[in-house]
């Protein structure tokens, strides 16, 4: 078991040097900054000593080295848009984002569970075949054309909610939080519903699958056959059952709501990270989109690690696998 | 479904419940596509800083709502003979922080907006020194005579010589954090409060303004919203006062819409296309690697004849936009009043132009596009690419972001382009410096024209022009250049962008040709 | 042996519960009679949108069933801003749109199921690598990933071919953010069908690996990826759109569904709705029959849940 844990996190920091790798390398195809940084009227001149300056003369492995160098330090150097330390403005933004993603998550897990219970038991009633129909319109359609969809009807149409940005925000300590505030609270909604739809359905369509089994086992049968009332078999033996492949799931797409967020928070002017890194690609503010693809792969990387070692501790059939097979 | 319709129903209950009142009254709430990239006035020479700091910092002389050059913190000021230019300050100028303003603080300002880190180094070209004569006059003293120059700079904005010493801050940095990029000491109007890059700016009026007041704002506060859609529903349902631009498609339904108006105008931009003069193939399209036809000024007068610009002003642009002739709009000093009529929009004589040259057969080659600059810029070069289309010279259109697109054009990469242009000293001469005359990296000449377009006449009138003091000599010679430049089509001129701002009934503002928005004129009603 | 899967197929629970689902008949409908708009547009559609000389910018905006108000010209569901037939450009645009996805699910599961085999059924550092691979591409949203393959594909191609480039990037791209979901499901499956007897009763009559993981472990797993594959085809349709909004769609002179949204989402609240509608619509009856059948096709081929 240790010795599996060493290697899986071995394994796991070369995936973060990879993607470090690539993520730099990406950004060289990008376009240049320096368009960006300076006005209609600088000569070429200028141009050159600012590319001196930001080190983008250097050969690429040298530019690679310098920025592993420094984001082992946490530190992710400038960014060119703002002139700030990409760090600073990345702890800045964070809690717009974890908010968002916190809501959302919390929102597809709670709706998606009940959802998914109901849909399993009733499994061909009516009401439970049109949540299922309906559920899928949902992903059916483009995240961004839901976002412009809700926004014109319950901002501009309906006028009931915030059509961009956090509203108010409270600052506790370095953390600013839109949850005390009740234009916070009202921004909250838009943006969540619409991020979170995707893995509602996800998680309603687990858990009905997975109801639907659980409920065909003999211990269900049993209960049953002992006269246990259903709402009792449902949620205390049939649910309990049903958490842990849902849980392992929603762990996993926890990081991807974060990841995804990205498009939510551009239509709904959301201030997080997502939306950094949308400007970031805008502005070629190479740190900016270097430092934003390690955390999410820090993130990643961390969940599947928890995750494979879960199930190592889990299923010892799964132990083989690390042992190569003898041709 | 029916647990979806009782959670929106829940939603709405509940956000009826906890709906408030509106934001104070005098508050000026207003959203536009980009972010002001730093607080630095010398440190980006692009018009969303310079709009954006116009409320904080003032030059020596300023724009009022017609354009007009007056008096800022200079009350007056006159020519030194050929020399240069004496200026008088304006006394009992407090900045900010409450330091007094004087000629220190005017020449602290030229070494720092001149000096190598700085991106407005080309506004003081034409200067050869500056000297102190006493605490409220200042001379700027010229390398040859300079009519223009105190017309060119209304946007060279000054700083407090000790606030930005005391704070580090004596040369602007656009690379480093810098006091200066987050922070502001002006004399202007409004100051600064808040400052959240990318997310929100606070200002707020400056009590101790020597100008009178003519706006009741309170608090003044700025958003950029990227996606379009986001800004118009962001007006339209009273989150935000003003927003800036509106989509030109959206104008018409906004000025029916109850609560909302629509302010249009029209822009100091023109919109042209650009062709590769210097090249000697084509480097896009079936006819790659094939002799440049663009180089035959008959093909180039058939684009122009070719490009129905009026529908494109009536579709696309919905009525909001100008046909351009010439590379500045009418609106610009220097604007060639004689030349004002464009290539007529004539398929059959393209089609001719294009027999004579020795392509009745057409070709085929790449117009490049920006999508994300010009307002519709990538549904105006598919209309282009049609019309060009159906008189036999097929463009294969690649529509890219902006920041791929000038790297792009830099690396010559393009058998056609979209340009659009605006003179930062709303003079005709300024086109002809940057976008008409050989390039010439020690000159700074030519800097983006990217066609290598180059004509002796107008090399060797530009100096002229840039020196003449005789209103009426240097006309003539603009006139000249201009019809130069439309004999030999070396750009296509196509319109004079619209300016579209959107407001809420209750804003009364003013709108200027150079798109920025100046909070001292507004009123919240 | 073909002839022999057929029949069973057509004897077969499957087709009898095919027929019994009322939704999954009409979702195959819809999804048929898209395939059909789509391959047979050409002739279906009044004219080629994508045939610049017959556009006439004055067209645009025309509302459907109204004559323009310029060139009096009418049409059956409005045009767009371009004047193009809104009719005719959606079936074109379906036709892109399905290629771009069916081609990237085709790459996604062949890459994946290879993968995925390799993965579970030879193991050791070979396999571990394959899923610390994943693991990296999991790492990086589908957007980011279609960004870098665009990027570096503009870096290498020559200047005059990126036009005809830029749907195969789509493909690679979408592919590739894909390819995970079958390598993690088949590597899991492959992991406990290698185990069972009759796996390791062909191992020691010494067949080759190569033969034992695609006659002995493939059709064990088929289900699910058919399942996935489904599933896949919706998702990867709808990523397409997302990366046009992204601005690294298909070119605006051959729309795809995707790019037709993105543009008409531009035209909400301008009053021409119709040049978002209809796409949308379009999109959605798509993409929902599709994932309708993904859902039957999970059911059906459970047993269990019978």
């Amino acid at each position: 078991m240790f010795a599996y844990a060493i290697r899986r996190i071995i394994q796991s920091i070369v995936v973060l040097l990879v993607v470090g790798l690539v993520a730099f390398a990406m950004f060289r195809f990008m376009g240049d900054p320096i368009d960006n940084m300076v006005g209609q009227e600088r000569s070429t001149v200028d141009i050159e000593r600012l590319r001196g300056e930001l080190g983008l003369n250097d050969p690429f492995v040298v530019q690679y080295f310098n920025f592993l160098n420094n984001a082992a330090r946490g530190n992710f150097g400038i960014s060119y848009q703002q002139s700030r330390p990409v760090f600073d403005i990345l702890l800045e933004r964070a809690p717009a984002t974890l908010e968002l993603a916190g809501v959302s998550g919390l929102l597809a897990i709670l709706i998606g569970i009940v959802l998914g219970v109901f849909t399993a038991i009733r499994r061909d009633g009516l009401a439970a075949n049109t949540i299922m129909v309906v559920s899928l319109i949902g992903v059916s359609l483009p995240t961004f054309l839901i976002g412009v969809l809700l926004i014109y009807l319950f901002s501009v149409e309906l006028d009931l909610l915030p059509s961009f940005g956090r509203g108010e925000v409270v600052k506790i300590g370095g953390w600013s939080t839109g949850f005390l505030t009740v234009s916070g609270l009202k921004a909250l909604v838009l943006p969540a519903i619409t991020l979170g739809l995707y893995q509602m359905t996800l998680i309603m369509r687990l858990v009905r699958s997975e109801m639907l089994e659980v409920l065909r086992q003999d211990y269900v049968r049993f209960a049953r056959a002992r006269g246990l009332p259903e709402k009792l078999i449902y949620f205390r033996h049939a649910l309990k059952n049903t958490l842990i492949p849902v849980l392992t799931v929603t762990g996993l797409q926890l990081g991807s709501i974060i990841a995804f967020a990205i498009v939510t928070e551009t239509v709904f002017q959301w201030p997080g990270i997502g939306l950094l890194f949308v400007n970031a690609i805008q502005f070629v503010d190479i740190p900016v989109m270097a430092a934003y693809l390690m955390m999410i792969s820090v993130l990643f990387v961390c969940i599947n690690l928890v995750v494979d070692l879960l199930y190592f501790a889990v299923d010892p059939r799964l132990r083989d696998d690390n042992a190569a097979v003898k041709i | 479904m029916k647990s979806t319709i009782t959670l929106s129903l829940c939603i709405a209950a509940l956000t009826a419940n906890l709906a408030v009142g509106a934001a104070n009254a005098e508050t000026f709430r207003w959203a536009s596509s980009t972010d002001p990239q730093t607080m630095d006035p010398h440190a980006v020479n692009s018009s969303p800083v310079l709009g954006f700091l116009n409320n904080v910092y003032e030059g020596l002389v300023r724009r009022d709502q017609a354009m007009a050059i007056e008096g800022a913190l200079a009350q007056s000021w006159e020519p030194l003979d050929d020399k240069g230019w004496r200026f008088h300050l304006r006394k009992g100028v407090k900045f900010h922080d409450g330091s007094d303003f004087t000629a220190e603080d005017v020449l602290f300002s030229y070494q720092r907006a001149s000096s190598e880190a700085a991106d407005t180094s080309s506004w003081f070209s034409p200067i050869s020194e500056v000297r102190i004569v006493d605490d409220h006059t200042i001379d700027f003293l010229t390398k040859a005579p300079n009519p223009i120059f105190p017309d060119s700079i209304a946007n060279f904005m000054i700083m407090d010589k000790g606030w930005s010493e005391a704070n580090n801050a004596a040369l602007p940095s656009k690379e480093v954090e810098n006091h200066a990029t987050l922070n502001t000491n002006g004399t202007g109007a409004f100051k600064l409060v808040d400052r959240q890059p990318g997310l929100k700016t606070v200002l707020e009026p400056h009590d101790g303004w020597w100008g009178e007041k003519q706006h009741n704002i309170t608090r003044a506060e700025f958003t950029p919203i990227q996606n379009p859609a986001t800004s118009v529903a962001a007006l339209l349902s009273g989150d935000v006062d003003m927003i800036n631009p509106v989509p030109i498609q959206d104008a018409a339904r906004l000025k029916e819409r109850d609560g909302v108006k629509v302010i249009d105008g029209i822009e100091a931009r023109v919109i042209m296309l650009g062709f590769p003069h210097g090249a000697d193939a084509l480097k896009y399209g079936a006819d790659a690697g094939k002799p440049n036809p663009f180089k035959d000024q008959r093909v180039r007068a058939a684009v122009s004849h070719a490009v129905n610009v009026d529908a494109i002003l009536k579709t696309i642009m919905r009525g909001a936009a100008q046909p351009a002739s010439q590379l500045v709009s009418p609106a610009m000093r220097g604007y060639s009043a004689s030349l004002s009529e464009r290539p007529a929009y004539d398929p059959e004589l393209a089609r001719k132009l294009l027999a004579e040259a020795g392509y009745p057969d057409g070709f085929s080659f790449g117009l490049k596009c920006p999508n994300d600059r010009y307002l519709n810029d990538e549904a105006v070069c598919q209309a282009i690419a049609a019309m060009l289309s159906q008189v036999g010279i097929k463009a294969e259109l690649e529509a890219m972001p902006v920041r791929t697109y000038w790297p792009e054009l830099r690396a010559d990469n393009f058998d056609m382009y979209l340009l659009g242009w605006s003179p930062g000293t709303f003079d005709a001469e300024h086109p002809l410096r940057f976008l008409a005359s050989t390039p010439n990296k020690e000159k700074k000449l030519g800097s983006w024209n990217f066609g290598d377009f180059s004509n002796i006449a107008i090399d060797s009138m530009l100096p002229n022009i840039q020196s003449e003091i005789d209103d009426g000599k240097r006309q003539m010679m603009l006139d000249h250049s201009a019809k130069v430049l439309q004999d030999e089509n070396a750009y296509v001129p196509l319109y004079v962008q619209p300016l579209v701002w959107g407001a809420r009934d209750n804003i009364d503002l003013t709108q200027r040709p150079d798109n920025f928005v100046i909070l001292r004129w507004i009123n919240v009603n | 042996m073909i002839k022999s899967t057929i029949t069973r197929t057509l004897d077969s629970d499957f087709l009898w519960s095919f027929r019994r689902s009322k939704l999954a008949m009409g979702s195959f409908v819809v999804v048929f009679l898209l395939l059909a708009g789509a391959l047979f547009s050409p002739f279906i559609a009044t004219h080629n949108p994508y045939d610049m000389t017959t556009l006439n910018l004055m067209n645009g905006f025309s509302a459907p069933m109204e004559p323009n108000a310029f060139t009096g010209d009418q049409f059956w569901l409005g045009s767009d801003g371009q004047g193009r037939d809104i009719f005719s450009t959606i079936l074109y645009g379906l036709r892109l749109s399905l290629f771009v996805g069916f081609m990237a699910v085709a790459f996604a599961l062949v890459l994946g199921v290879s993968m995925g085999l390799i993965a579970g059924y030879v193991g050791g550092w070979i396999g571990a690598t394959i899923m610390r691979i994943a693991d990296v591409q999991l790492t990086f949203p589908a957007i980011l990933v279609a960004m870098l393959i665009f990027g570096i594909a503009k870096g290498i191609t020559p200047v005059d071919m990126r036009e005809e480039m830029a749907i195969w990037v789509l493909i690679l791209a979408i592919g590739l953010s894909d390819w995970v979901q079958f390598a993690r499901v088949v590597r899991g499956a492959t992991l406990v069908e290698k185990n069972k007897e009759y796996v390791q009763a062909a191992r020691l009559i010494g067949r080759h690996p190569a033969f034992i993981m695609i006659r002995h472990i493939l059709p064990n797993v088929l289900g699910p990826v058919m399942v996935i594959a489904t599933i896949s085809l919706a998702l990867a349709i709808i990523a397409e759109a997302t990366l046009s909004y992204l601005g690294v769609g298909a070119p605006v002179t051959q729309p795809s569904l995707g790019t037709l949204i993105r543009i008409g989402q531009g035209f909400l609240f301008s009053g021409e709705w119709w040049i978002l509608l209809f796409p949308a619509l379009t999109l959605l009856a798509l993409a929902l029959s599709v994932n309708l059948l993904g859902d039957w096709l999970r059911d059906a081929l459970n047993p269990r849940l019978r």
